[in-house]
């Protein structure tokens, strides 16, 4: 098993004590990174659900700057202690509520607290709160701030600071005296006890602005807290908390002040002033103070790092980063720094010229799309020999990924566009299509009509070049089904040849041909024609396929199947009909069976004989994505599992990935996945690799799995390793994973009769031939002889998951 | 004739060799040419006392246009780039230029290449100093280690002014510490020896110096080598010692003295087992004791390269000038000359070998000639080796580049040989191209086919003229095919109509002139198949209804009672089409009554059944459905009445006849009632869309 495309950038790494090393949180784990090479060096694994923040134990002398202790605590409900010079887990602190931020003031107060015996570590920690769940349902406060003795493992009992709706961040002063949280349009700051005083909550503040606050800062030695809005201001408060923190024998200064002018301040805000810094557009999503306090960084939505002088308010830029910026974190070396980039990137800067040393980039994450292009997009595609997926990319760009290496591999620039984050989008990525062999890739964009005038769509054929990564351009269609959009493109398994449905109603077939030119010396070209329109009853085109031999098109006119002749395009054969357009079309293998999906308020997977031309079965589920292996006739579904029995299963299992052989409609194997929307799959070969120890595994089928947030897993559906994850997983169903987190023969769930027990799965083959399997036989029918779907599946599924987990619990 | 400089002076010396080649120099053009020169000249002045070096740029520059008038349109010398690149060492216009100086002053003998045990890297040291790490995968420079030793302050004696050109390295291994079995993060270690003698141990994605040993070959170090588990480091040096290293600590394990002169290669095998070390002699060694245990001669010279097979039986050797591998067969015996030879037009600098096949019988060899040539030869055994011919794989250049670069051209520079699946075919990593910019490439090698890659110029600046390569992007323009909305729409083949196969031919003929307008209104048409089919119109001719009926039910009689499955056989094996046909010509039979509804009856419920999403996808099924869905509710508003009146009969017929056949009557009313529920649903379902067409219509 394979994991990978991790992001780098769900939270804010943290520089080791020398900044040689730069952890970063991916997914449940921490890696870590060298910073002179960009490299990845170790990794910390441990955590079995996101990790969210990493706080490195600071060294109390430069000769134990070689110490490598970190906290690092996670959704999971823990928060573990590591030493990461040999990546070794220290301790393990649950605290039975996932963890979504944490804060230790006190390695941050070490130089104030001149040797005094070493005290217990706090930490305050933004908790989720799902104990009350059950009971109490909405509009209950979620987010909680709890502090917990490190030291000793526990939480502090009866220190809660706040309340909110969901869990917030918690930023701290540099010099841990202070944390504070944003919460809407507030602010709220605690002054951190010096002394651990029993059950007597911190002193705290408020501030108030009238826009939502997008990111705060504390100024490392005076009492200046900023704060980014979501309309592009930065608000600065100096002197926050005169009232409420200073001492007592400032009171009669304190009283003279509060009759004096508070500019700026709203409402009774305990602070001196505020004044407001306008440069950015829109929200800003970092805010940093140079270590001395003299400078502030500032970022957000247009990739421009904005170097501010605190007292002159004059700006310096890193311009260009061409990516939303969403941490900025300064090391304890004063020339290294580093910022997070939204496109799953951190760069590493040199910090007084704010110049890139080096990247450490991963997948690219899922771009958002316009509302109006939301059917018609598709994220990624998978390059079955090369073990590759192409990524759709935020910048026009295909990104190449190597999903055994978990690298990426090239990127091509499709459009001719130079993407800022903060421009209006005019144009859109809709359709990548990878030719069988990887050779020829197809792109399809969407130019959107400025005023009205201007907006088509574009069809590019694009080759690979004889021996290196990279994609040139062979042939351009502009508005290739005239005002249309395009809604699919499949390749011709063998030879080069490639269709494209419409929403217009047409389809075309496009043939490559070679042409050897030779002007001053030989070259090849390849151009792509138009070979055959076609079109059935003008409705719209929503999925097309070819055969693994290619002697048959599919292509789904709405609801129906029509089959053609791709080469003489004759109509061949119609079949079907389908309660909702079909959006998925696939030929399975060498069998004689054809798979479609369509989704809407009555989601079909219907598998098609061929032979019959008739619907062979059925299931009333909502199909994400399908993946047919070209050699037998075996095919995997990734579904989205109905909200109704979500709430029964774990929460993090949204989908499940069903393999089924084409015959027949009892699953072979199944496994839960998390965040199946916007997710896909596919069945990718394990080439003879560069790596030499992959060669036993060469030439294995695999599955691999890209779920929603580009994160993978790549494994082998009929291997025994997954027989070992299943037993592991039935052990403990709730070790939450953000991937595909236990395996439970969906045959299994037949299994839910009477007689029905966890030994049974244990067992292994046991659960294929179930005593009793009346189901089977009532699925085997053709669709017209069984029950209404609707009623037949939905119920008989749902009622399943329940028993299912019913017994695990 | 000075126009150019301020340009020149800005600092892109890639101009040199391009504007001021190609432009006509402008001042001719210009009124007073002797004014606009002085004029220029000034300008061009004080831009380079802006900077030293820019001045310096602008003075070459000054003498290349000299040279110019004199019509001497050569290319600057490299030496022209360099002293410009030491002057101004940090300029970012500039690596690429420097680069190429570099490559042209090194020739492959003197490149240091080890791949990364996983081939994600190749590390390349062009003895400057420095360590280039090369991402394979991306083909691009990873990171760059340019001087390690004087950034270690431990060391105490590192030279502090030393900077990286006072470093030499003479030999280089990229070994593995895995242990575990985990794939990403495989620890590894970057071996490199110097020509002081130290050795030094680079932890290449950390970036880190891990060990180093200082002064462990006096006079230097040669060769590193150590076993596929990679606990251990052999070195060899100028001594004539070999020394064994921990690779984890950098430890002296053991060291002996295997030669009184100096060795210039040394192996070892991937078992550890034993030892191999060649100055002009070969010696085999027992790792464990030390112990000589063979000896060749045969080598003119110093061995240069060096390895085993990965049984550890033969030894792989070239020296320095001769043009073959001489391989050694490891048997303990007395003899001492070579068992086998194989030839190479150039001197081999490189050597790798792999087993293959049943027993690892199977041998393939991997050499890399001096003119960057690789070789190839495999066999099943070492006979068949030694009778192989050579493949060979080289880089041509894809124009008259070379011309230009007098010799320096793309060569392969370093490979590695991958599994070698079958006897004939082998997979093979490279790293070709300039070492300005290697280009990898995993090949496929037929033996017996030669290959020719072919090098892309990617990464040099400007190479040539400035025309040539414009040219080149006017090329490349011309490889774009546009197509615009009109050029989509002329299809080869436009739409044609659901035919027979029989007649496609004909009507390809006629469909090519059709346009678009006609192609858009095509669809599905019945109508016309029917026609052809000669059905509509001899409907009504009951003689050629029961032909074809005969035709669609392939030889099943219909006036029999035919079983259940055999009827759903036939039927689901009809297409489509076909099966709506039929159940038109029944029902119009039904309607005219020229066959009984028992008959027929079960055949309509069986086709619905199967075809019932075709026939309701069917336009003018809706008509016929209509008048099939009143007949059979006229005909089944009477079946209360009718069952009254048989069970009556029955009863009667009970009484009366104990023998009565009865299964007959009830089969029929039982189909009746089925069709009765098929046909409602099919026609609500008619009649909605109909509803909703005319809902349009309004």
């Amino acid at each position: 098993m394979i994991r990978g495309g991790k992001s780098f950038v769900s939270s804010p790494p943290a520089f080791s004590n020398d900044a040689k090393k730069l952890l970063v949180c991916t997914g449940n784990m921490v890696s870590i990174f060298s910073t002179d090479t960009g490299l990845q060096v170790m990794e910390l694994e441990g955590h079995t659900a996101l990790v969210t923040s990493i706080i490195v134990e600071p060294a109390p002398t430069p000769a134990s700057m070689i110490l490598c202790y970190c906290w690092t605590s996670s959704l999971d409900g823990t928060i573990k202690y590591w030493d990461f010079s040999v990546s070794e887990l220290m301790k393990t602190i649950n605290i039975q509520l996932p963890v979504y931020s944490m804060v230790v003031p006190s390695f941050l107060a070490y130089k104030s607290e001149n040797n005094e015996k070493l005290s217990d570590i706090y930490a305050y920690i933004s908790v989720e709160d799902t104990k009350n769940e059950q009971n109490k349902q909405r509009n209950e406060l979620r987010g909680k701030i709890l502090k917990c003795n490190l030291s000793k493992s526990r939480l502090v009992p009866g220190v809660i600071l706040s309340e909110s709706k969901k869990p917030e961040k918690i930023t701290i002063s540099s010099t841990g005296k202070y944390i504070g949280i944003h919460e809407k349009r507030k602010i709220r700051i605690w002054e951190v006890p010096t002394k651990d005083l029993k059950n007597i909550s911190p002193r705290k503040l408020k501030l108030s602005h009238t826009k939502n606050l997008s990111c705060i800062a504390f100024h490392p030695t005076d009492r200046i807290v900023v704060a980014g809005d979501v309309t592009g201001r930065i608000l600065i408060w100096r002197g926050f908390g005169d009232k409420t923190f200073a001492g007592s024998n400032l009171e009669n200064e304190k009283l003279l002040k509060d009759e004096d002018e508070k500019p700026g301040v709203r409402g009774n805000g305990d602070a001196d002033s505020c004044t407001t810094w306008h440069w950015h557009s829109s929200e800003v999503k970092v805010l940093s103070f140079s270590s001395d306090g003299v400078y502030l960084y500032s970022g957000g939505k247009e990739g421009v790092l904005v170097l501010w002088q605190l007292d002159t308010g004059k700006k310096v830029f890193l311009p260009r980063i061409g990516t939303p910026l969403l941490n900025f974190m300064s090391s304890p070396d004063p020339s290294l720094a580093s910022i997070s980039c939204a496109d799953n990137r951190i760069h590493i800067l040199k910090m007084p010229r704010m110049e890139i040393l080096k990247s450490i980039s991963g997948i690219k994450l899922p771009s958002p799309v316009p509302e109006m292009f939301r059917g018609s997009c598709k994220d990624f595609v998978f390059d079955h020999t090369a073990g590759l997926v192409a990524v759709r990319t935020e910048n026009y760009c295909i990104q190449f990924y190597s999903l055994f290496d978990d690298r990426e591999i090239s990127e091509v620039q499709v459009c001719e566009r130079n993407h800022q984050p903060s421009d209006d989008v005019t144009m859109i990525l809709n359709l990548v299509a990878l030719s069988f062999e990887g050779s020829v890739m197809c792109t399809v964009e969407t130019r959107m009509a400025e005023e009205g005038i201007g907006g088509f769509v574009t069809l590019k054929f694009w080759e690979r070049g004889s021996q290196n990564n990279d994609f040139s351009l062979s042939t351009v269609i502009y508005e290739p089904h005239r005002d249309a959009g395009v809604s699919a493109v499949a390749f011709h398994s063998t030879r080069g040849m490639a269709v494209s449905a419409s929403y217009g109603g047409d389809f075309k077939v496009w043939v490559s041909n070679h042409e050897i030119l030779q002007n001053d010396k030989l070259f090849q070209r390849t151009r792509w024609a138009c070979h055959a329109v076609g079109s059935y009853r003008k409705k719209p085109m929503t999925a097309a396929a070819f055969s693994n031999d290619g002697s048959v098109l599919a292509i789904a006119a709405e609801t129906v199947i029509t089959l053609w002749d791709p080469e003489k395009n004759v109509l061949v054969a119609v079949i079907g009909s389908t309660r909702e357009p079909i959006e998925n079309l696939s030929f399975i293998g060498d069998s004689n069976f054809l798979v479609s999906t369509s989704q809407g308020s009555n989601p079909q997977l219907s598998v098609w004989s061929m032979a019959k031309l008739s619907v062979s079965w059925s299931y009333e589920l909502h199909t994400e994505a399908i993946a047919c292996s070209e050699k037998d006739s075996h095919f995997a579904v990734l579904v989205v599992l109905p909200e109704s029995s979500k709430a029964d299963v774990a929460t993090s299992h949204s989908g499940a990935i069903l393999l089924f052989n084409a015959g027949d409609p009892v699953p072979v194997a199944s496994w839960f996945v998390a965040k199946a929307k916007g997710g896909g799959i596919a069945f990718i070969q394990r080439s003879g690799s560069l790596d030499d120890d992959m060669d036993e595994n060469a030439g294995q089928v695999l599955l691999a799995y890209v779920n929603g947030e580009h994160e993978y897993a790549v494994f082998n559906p009929h291997g025994v390793e997954m027989q070992e994850r299943k037993v592991r997983h039935t052990d403990n169903v709730f070790v939450t994973d953000p991937e595909v987190t236990g395996q439970i023969g969906y045959a299994s769930i037949y299994g839910k009769l009477p007689e029905f027990k966890l030994e049974a799965i244990e067992a292994g083959a046991e659960y294929t031939t179930p005593s009793e399997r009346p189901w089977e036989t009532i699925f085997s029918g053709p669709s017209h002889s069984l029950p209404p779907l609707t009623k037949l599946c939905s119920d008989f599924l749902e009622s399943l998951l329940k028993k299912r987990t019913g017994t695990l619990i | 004739m000075w126009a150019h400089d301020p340009k020149l002076g800005g600092g892109l010396i890639r101009d040199f060799g391009s504007k001021g080649c190609n432009r006509t120099p402008y001042p001719l053009k210009s009124p007073n040419p002797l004014s606009t020169r002085g004029k220029l000249n000034t300008i061009g002045r004080v831009t380079f006392s802006n900077q030293f070096h820019n001045y310096q740029k602008g003075a070459a520059g000054r003498r290349r246009r000299r040279r110019k008038k004199h019509r001497n349109i050569n290319l600057p010398s490299p030496l022209l780039f360099s002293s410009t690149h030491h002057l101004s060492p940090s300029s970012s216009a500039l690596p690429e230029q420097v680069y190429r100086f570099t490559m042209e002053s090194t020739n492959i003998k003197d490149l240091l290449t080890s791949f990364s045990p996983s081939l994600d890297f190749l590390a390349i040291s062009s003895g400057d100093g420095r360590i280039k790490i090369w991402d394979t995968i991306k083909g691009q420079v990873q990171t760059d280690f340019a001087n390690i030793v004087s950034t270690d302050e431990t060391d105490i004696f590192a030279k502090p002014e030393g900077g990286r050109m006072s470093v030499d390295y003479t030999c280089m291994k990229w070994l593995s510490l895995e242990k575990k079995k985990k794939r990403k993060l495989r620890s590894s270690l970057l071996i490199l020896g110097t020509g002081g003698g130290d050795i030094l141990a680079l932890d290449v994605s950390a970036g880190l110096l891990k060990w180093r040993v200082s002064d462990c070959h006096p006079g230097g170090a040669t060769a590193i080598s150590s076993p596929a588990n990679g606990s251990c480091v052999y070195t060899a040096g100028v001594d004539g010692m070999i020394c064994e290293l921990d690779s984890m600590t950098g430890n002296l394990l053991r060291k002996f003295k295997a030669s009184a002169k100096a060795i210039s290669s040394m192996a070892i095998s991937s078992d550890g087992k034993i030892l191999a070390t060649a100055a002009a002699q070969l010696k085999i060694f027992s790792c464990s004791d030390h112990k000589k245990m063979q000896k060749f001669s045969g080598h003119p010279g110093s061995v240069r390269c060096m390895t085993f097979s990965d049984d550890g039986k033969y030894v792989f050797s070239s020296a320095v000038g001769e043009r073959y591998i001489a391989i050694w067969e490891i048997d303990g015996g007395k003899k001492k000359s070579a068992c086998c030879v194989l030839a190479m037009d150039h001197p081999a600098i490189f050597i790798d070998s792999k087993s293959y096949g049943v027993d690892n019988l199977g041998l393939s060899v991997l050499a890399i000639s001096e003119m960057g040539v690789c070789y190839l030869w495999s066999g099943t055994n070492i006979g068949e080796l030694q009778s192989s011919k050579s493949t060979k794989v080289m880089v041509s250049v894809e124009d008259d580049f070379s011309k230009n670069y007098k010799g320096a051209g793309p060569t392969i520079f370093s490979a590695k040989l991958q599994n070698f699946s079958k006897p004939v075919t082998g997979h093979v990593f490279l790293a070709h191209g300039l070492l300005i910019k290697p280009a990898f490439e995993k090949i496929s090698i037929q033996c017996g086919t030669d290959i020719k890659l072919t090098s892309s110029m990617d990464g040099i600046l400007l190479p040539l003229t400035q025309s040539h390569k414009s040219k080149k992007g006017l090329e490349n323009q011309n490889h774009i095919t546009a197509l615009d909305r009109a050029n989509t729409e002329g299809a080869l083949l436009p739409v044609s109509k659901i035919f027979n196969a029989a007649d496609a031919k004909s009507r390809d003929m006629l469909s090519l002139t059709k346009d678009d307008a006609e192609m858009d209104e095509v669809t599905v048409c019945l109508e016309d198949r029917l026609r052809a089919e000669g059905i509509l119109t001899s409907d009504n001719d009951l003689k050629s209804n029961t032909i074809l009926l005969s035709k669609y039910l392939k030889g099943v009689n219909l006036e029999a009672t035919v079983p259940q499955k055999q009827m759903r056989a036939a039927v689901s094996s009809m297409t489509p089409d076909d099966a709506y046909t039929l159940l038109k010509l029944l029902l119009s039979m039904w309607q005219s009554r020229s066959m009984n509804g028992e008959y027929i009856l079960p055949w309509v419920c069986c086709i619905l059944v199967h075809h019932g999403h075709y026939v309701k996808s069917e336009e003018s099924a809706s008509q016929l459905l209509d008048s099939l869905y009143k007949l059979t509710k006229s005909k089944g508003c009477v079946t209360q009445s009718l069952l009254q009146l048989s069970g009556r009969l029955q009863l009667l017929t009970a009484q009366i006849n104990k023998a009565a056949d009865k299964s007959q009557i009830l089969k029929q009313e039982e189909s009746d009632a089925e069709d009765d529920e098929e046909e409602e649903l099919l026609y609500d379902e008619d009649e909605s869309s109909e509803n909703t067409s005319g809902d349009e219509n309004n």
